[in-house]
């Protein structure tokens, strides 16, 4: 058939080229894999926060193997110089700087896992409570606690805190932690989950027979997984620097070793008046580069929720 | 010389994470001075594109990849942001879209003004009150206005405020986008009549660009039709109704009808348009269009005068000028696509069905706490009505007349404050919707769905349409395995979204708006209702599908026995759709009986101004020349 | 108005939550509170002194034998008298003394630093969003990104490491030395020279929070179709940056302002622990240190109150500059 009128296309037989097309593109996205990750992996910055953050936990994981020495042990020479036996030379108090680092390395982590997982735990639950629940009584009473949270100065208050205790666990410091600092998360999920709630497919949910738990859960909670964890990562952040602080100031665990109790000591014994910069120094930077990494990982989950940032790379 | 030429024009985005798309595509047109030039287009079709090229305001990723913008004598496309501000606003100005914040939010309006004025000319001071003072006359806003915040005027405020904004400087070409989308019918109409008279008494160039035929026909000298980047028709607008050339022109025409006749007749245009990202051979409209011949298929056409208009297709050329060898249809007018017809006496037929949801004496008032004191609202003031099994009763009326409070209370979303709602099931129970227990609501939406307005936020981007469809069944009727996979397909189907196990998987934001709006009324139909409340389910579609979810809903209502309850501000889609129609203004309804007879014989003051608001390019053919 | 009724009311409320928490803190472990402070401080001190029980006493509204409830109401009573209790550590001052001693230091080096951080921040950021991808606005980014990687406490020690002790250009500790403390140049000066340092952490630190919120918000203003109508209205580039994107921009850092106070004096506890600065922050690392539950009860409620009242004003302030706000709010 070289020329002549093809035929009209009918209504009954739909799919014509835009459908076809839509399939096409459909496939197109299924083929590269999950969409999230790809778009966080193409991300530099996010991809270097992620392997550093790797790094850190197989050092945490693997601490007894990889440390020389236990991080608590006090029975070495004190201030020794770098040398094979101690890579980064003793404390005052005899201690061998690159174990402890080490071992803080699993303080950190931990306190950043679980202060982070707990604050953000208790941001969801007030958050989606008082979202979900907005303009009761019950949203009221939770938004006024969490901007009374949210305007408290929080380092004085964990400080205090702190100090009635003499009991001074990890546990109780992630614990002190994260019923500090949900507040800020908490708002943002609150606003959130009210935009998502009044979306049609929220009542759309509602009258395809679903209960308000199955709506929570399998509805909303997926629209807000990026918030979720740019909110577990931002507290995880906070909760690194605050132990640090706190074991600066004293307040730390007393029985392990972490880079905050590393620089208390330095700090306590004249590290600076004895020009003992590499004991001052490498606590300092870890905890730095622990954070770099939480900030890049970050940097890649906000791609995921405002797709404006994804062209600015 | 023309006071703009557009030569050529194109403008590519370029993002860096996805494939680059030529938004506007060799573009080229003239508008001569005092000239008002409608700009057509639909979603997709660059239209915006165009609008903020021709003011320079493409922003990256995007920018002009090609072509001249010559105003009065100067290029705009290769100028300088420098060398471009002595034109902005004294010789080119625009309105945005109503939806949007053209207007600072912490600056009074008069200062908005200001800085308008004292940029392009010598006026200061008191002066420069007087003049907003003059233009506010114009546009007819009292002058207390004038010290307001933007968020204390209303929309329709708001958009003649910019209005007067844009002709601050006596413009030599305004150009206006959208300018009253997203605005009731009566406040659009109100607007477009003073751009009508200010252009009239002023006479700047406008080009005015819309989605809707209605709206930009009614005011223009000459139409330009937009399709996927590219301008597919030029023609006078008086001849651009009686003759169309393009197919796709047709198509839009086509889904404008008259409310008024015995059998009313729209058609549509299948398929979604083109994704401009992929490479493509031949007509763009080519997979859509009814006319096309296998040319069409590989070699792509261009803008070439034909009858005194211009146009981009290759069976129009044809028509005008035969080739030896070359079969083409005969020219017609009409749009040779699918067509939905809905007959008066259908509706007679429908409204002869027993009535299965009564509304009595039905009233809702909502209180707001305002610190100590209280203040009432009515939203729906003593409103009785019945809907019929197998027929579409539609509501009417403008936002605020309290269509969506009574959707609320019929799906027992609400409690009414006074009356009774009852509903009669197939079975012959009865069910007194006021006093449903949260535990029997459940079990009363079975019966009762809801297709919604908006179908790109009632769909989760999360959730594949397998599960979206699925939690009906699961939930009411309690399917599960191979019975629930092949309910799902058998729902696709019956929306024609084939094959069903293709889609099964998709997620919604892999379709365009009429497919997603199809999953939407397939989830309505899961459960097996007995009436389906239909919100605005076409109002943010593109006009040119609108007929065939229309279609689609009247189908069902001819194939199972459902009624539907049609909520609308369009009195001619309620036309099409229903059988029966309720108008409601302020809470109350003023009007309500079959559908041709409150088009054809109104008796209220209220419907008759909703009818007069219709956009019906064809109104301008009806009257006498 | 009833935007800044509002405000007030939530201020009065906060209020009363901060000190009936400040109230609750002590009680929190099993047992009398009285008791348990006297066992912690039993075994530091040999002997204790009666007037430091009875200084407890006072602070925790007198629980012997009392209920909940009017301890309480003696908690309350107290504390609108102005009576928080004496301090163990620099017995027999009261308390509010002792803060009232070191306030100065820290008001006067945190309330400068804050408001130079705040000016020299929000103008970076805005050029950095006004310039947005460009040389300038990735240094400034990245930068401020980094720095806001580094502990603010360990930053301070590799400067007081270095310009303190290596370079042994400033002081390494204290407020003061030589001069007596008083209105002359000479104590002035000094005061000065030894605030450089830590001074000079907090102007690091400071403006990175306002650089990149200013980025942000700016960046979402620029983009608003507002901002867009002013080019189409050929307003300078200038204009469109500094009236139209900025001004809206600025608006929400007022009330970030208020809260940057509060991480600030937070921070500023370890910083001053680091330079042995004779502020708040040192009075607090000493409290902890002596276990003087008085005196940091008194520095918790006090900067409690401090950040409240800030907070208040930025509100107020807001509602005055953004018409929006009293309408949203009403």
């Amino acid at each position: 058939m070289s020329t002549g009128v093809t035929q009209p296309t009918d209504s009954s037989n739909l799919p014509v080229g835009g459908e076809e097309l839509a399939a096409a593109e459909a496939e197109a996205v299924e083929a590269a894999g999950p969409r999230w990750w790809s778009i966080i992996w193409a991300n530099r910055k996010a991809r270097v926060g992620i392997v550093i953050l790797g790094l850190y936990i197989l050092l945490g994981v693997f601490a007894p193997w990889i440390a020389p020495y236990e991080g608590t042990r006090t029975d070495f020479e004190a201030l020794l110089e770098p040398s094979a036996e101690h890579w980064l030379g003793t404390t005052t108090s005899g201690g061998d700087i690159a174990s402890q680092l080490i071992w803080g390395t699993r303080v950190s982590l931990l306190v950043g896992l679980f202060g982070g997982l707990f604050a953000t735990i208790i941001a969801l639950v007030v958050g989606m409570i008082s979202g979900y629940f907005e303009g009761t009584w019950i949203d009221e009473v939770l938004s006024f606690v969490t901007n009374v949270a949210l305007v408290v100065p929080i380092l004085p208050l964990i400080i205090t805190l702190m100090a009635y205790t003499e009991d001074r666990s990890i546990w109780f410091t992630i614990f002190v932690i994260a019923i500090t600092s949900w507040a800020g998360a908490a708002r943002a999920k609150r606003s959130q989950i009210i935009t998502l709630r009044n979306r049609d497919f929220v009542t759309a949910a509602k009258f395809s027979g679903d209960r308000s738990w199955t709506i929570v859960f399998r509805e909303i909670m997926p629209s807000m997984s990026s918030l979720i964890m740019a909110g577990f990562f931002g507290a995880a952040t906070g909760a690194v620097g605050a132990e640090a602080g706190l074991s600066f100031l004293g307040l730390g665990d007393t029985s392990s070793v972490s880079w905050g109790t590393m620089l208390y000591q330095a700090n306590q014994q004249g590290a600076l008046a004895q020009g003992l910069w590499i004991w001052l120094f490498v606590p300092g930077l870890a905890l730095a580069i622990l954070i770099t990494a939480f900030t890049f990982v970050n940097f890649g989950i906000d791609l995921l929720s405002n797709p404006h940032l994804r062209e600015d790379g | 010389m023309a006071l703009l030429e557009v030569k050529n024009l194109g403008v590519r985005y370029e993002p860096r994470l996805h494939k680059p798309v030529q938004a506007v595509d060799d573009v080229s047109f003239e508008i001569a001075e005092g000239e008002f030039v409608g700009l057509i287009g639909e979603s997709g079709s660059g239209k915006s594109t165009l609008a903020n090229a021709l003011l320079r305001l493409v922003e990256r990723p995007g920018r002009i990849s090609g072509g001249s913008i010559v105003f009065d004598g100067n290029d705009l496309a290769t100028m300088t942001q420098d060398e471009l501000r002595p034109y902005r606003w004294r010789d080119i100005s625009t309105v945005f879209q109503s939806s949007m914040n053209a207007l600072n939010p912490v600056v009074r309006v008069v200062d908005q003004f200001r800085d308008a004025i004292e940029l392009h000319s010598d006026l200061r001071g008191d002066a420069v009150v007087d003049r907003v003072r003059q233009l506010f006359g114009m546009v007819m806003i009292e002058e207390k206005f004038l010290t307001a915040y933007p968020h204390e005027l209303s929309g329709g405020m708001k958009q003649r405020i910019n209005l007067a904004l844009a002709l601050v400087n006596k413009p030599r070409f305004v150009l206006l986008d959208e300018p009253t989308t997203g605005l009731d019918v009566v406040v659009q109409r109100s607007i477009l009549e003073a751009v009508r008279t200010l252009q009239a008494e002023q006479k700047f160039a406008v080009l005015f660009i819309s989605h809707d035929m209605g709206t930009v026909l009614d005011l223009s000298d000459r139409i330009l039709v937009m399709y996927a980047g590219r301008i597919v028709e030029e023609h006078d607008s008086a001849d651009l109704m009686r003759n169309p050339l393009h197919p796709y022109s047709k198509g839009l025409l086509g889904s404008y009808g008259d409310p008024r006749a015995q059998t009313v007749r729209i058609t549509y245009v299948p398929g979604r348009p083109p994704d401009l990202t992929r490479e493509h051979a031949g007509c763009l409209f080519a997979p859509r269009c009814p006319e096309r011949i296998d040319r069409c298929l590989s070699v792509e056409p261009e803008l070439l005068a034909v009858d005194g208009a211009r146009v981009a297709c290759h069976v129009a050329q044809l028509q005008a000028e035969p080739e030896d060898g070359v079969e083409v249809p005969a020219r017609s007018a009409k749009f040779a696509g699918p067509e939905f017809v809905k007959s008066d006496d259908e509706s007679k037929e429908a409204l002869s069905q027993h009535a299965f949801l009564t509304l009595s004496d039905v009233s809702k008032t909502y209180r707001t706490r305002n610190g100590f004191t209280f203040s009432d609202f009515t939203a729906v003031d003593d409103v009785a009505f019945e809907l019929r099994r197998g027929a579409v009763t539609a509501l009417v009326g403008q936002s605020g007349s309290g269509k969506s409070t009574l959707a609320k209370l019929i799906t027992g979303v609400e409690k009414p404050t006074a009356g009774t709602i009852m509903f009669h099931t197939r079975e012959g129970r009865a069910i007194d919707v006021v006093g449903l227990r949260p535990g029997q609501l459940r079990d009363y939406r079975s019966k009762v769905q809801m297709v919604f307005q908006d179908p790109y936020s009632s769909l989760n981007p999360t959730k594949t349409l397998g599960y979206i469809l699925s939690r009906p069944l699961r939930n009411f009727l309690g399917l599960s395995g191979e019975a629930l996979k092949q309910r799902v397909e058998e729902l696709l189907e019956k929306v024609a979204l084939t094959p069903a196990s293709r889609y099964r998987n998709r997620y919604a934001y892999e379709l365009s708006g009429g497919q997603r709006q199809r999953v939407v009324i397939a989830r309505a139909l899961a459960s097996n209702p007995e009436l389906i409340v239909a919100d605005e389910p076409i109002s943010s579609l593109d006009v040119s599908i609108r007929a065939e979810i229309l279609e689609l809903l009247h189908d069902l209502v001819q194939e199972s026995d459902v009624g539907i309850l049609y909520i609308t501000h369009d009195l001619l889609s309620a036309r099409m759709l229903a059988d029966e129609i309720i108008v409601l203004s302020q809470g109350r309804v003023v009007e309500q009986g079959r559908a041709l007879t409150v088009i054809r014989d109104p008796s209220d003051d209220y419907t008759r101004k909703l009818l007069d608001a219709i956009p019906n390019p064809f109104d301008k053919l009806d009257r006498p020349a | 108005m009833r935007y800044f009724l509002r405000r007030i009311g939530f201020f009065l409320a906060t209020l009363w939550a901060a000190v009936t928490l400040n109230f609750i803190i002590p009680r929190l472990q099993p047992g009398d509170p009285a008791e348990i402070m006297f066992k912690k401080l039993q075994g530091r001190d040999a002997e204790l002194d009666p007037a430091k029980i009875e200084a407890l006493r006072a602070m925790l509204g007198d629980p012997a034998g009392k209920n909940l409830w009017e301890q309480y109401w003696n908690y309350l009573g107290s504390l609108s008298r102005g009576e928080l209790g004496l301090s163990y550590t620099y017995f027999p001052y009261d308390v509010a003394t002792v803060i009232g001693v070191a306030l100065p230091w820290t008001l006067v080096l945190v309330g400068t630093t804050l408001l130079i951080s705040f000016v020299v921040g929000t103008l970076l950021g805005a050029f950095a969003a006004w310039r947005r991808n460009t040389r300038f606005d990735s240094i400034v980014t990245l930068g401020s990104t980094f720095i806001g990687t580094l502990p603010a406490f360990w930053l301070a020690l590799l400067i007081l490491f270095a310009f303190g002790y290596v370079l042994g250009w400033f002081p390494t500790a204290g407020g003061y030395d030589a001069s007596t403390p008083g209105w002359n140049a000479e104590f002035i000066g000094d005061a000065i020279y030894h605030s450089i340092l830590p001074a000079s952490v907090l102007l690091i630190t400071g403006p990175i929070g306002w650089i990149l919120g200013m980025r942000n918000t700016m960046i979402m203003n620029l983009g608003e179709d507002y901002v867009r109508l002013a080019r189409a209205k050929g307003v300078p580039d200038t204009q469109i940056a500094l009236r139209y994107a900025a001004r809206n921009a600025l608006l929400p850092s007022i009330t970030g302002l208020a809260l940057a106070l509060g991480s600030m004096l937070g921070g500023q506890i370890l910083i001053e622990q680091v330079f042995d600065y004779p502020g708040l922050g040192r009075l607090t690392a000493q409290a902890i240190d002596n276990k003087d539950y008085p005196l940091l009860q008194a520095l918790l409620l006090f900067t409690i109150v401090g950040v409240l009242l800030a907070n208040l004003i930025a509100d107020m302030l807001y509602g005055i500059l953004d018409p929006r706000a009293r309408k949203a709010q009403s």
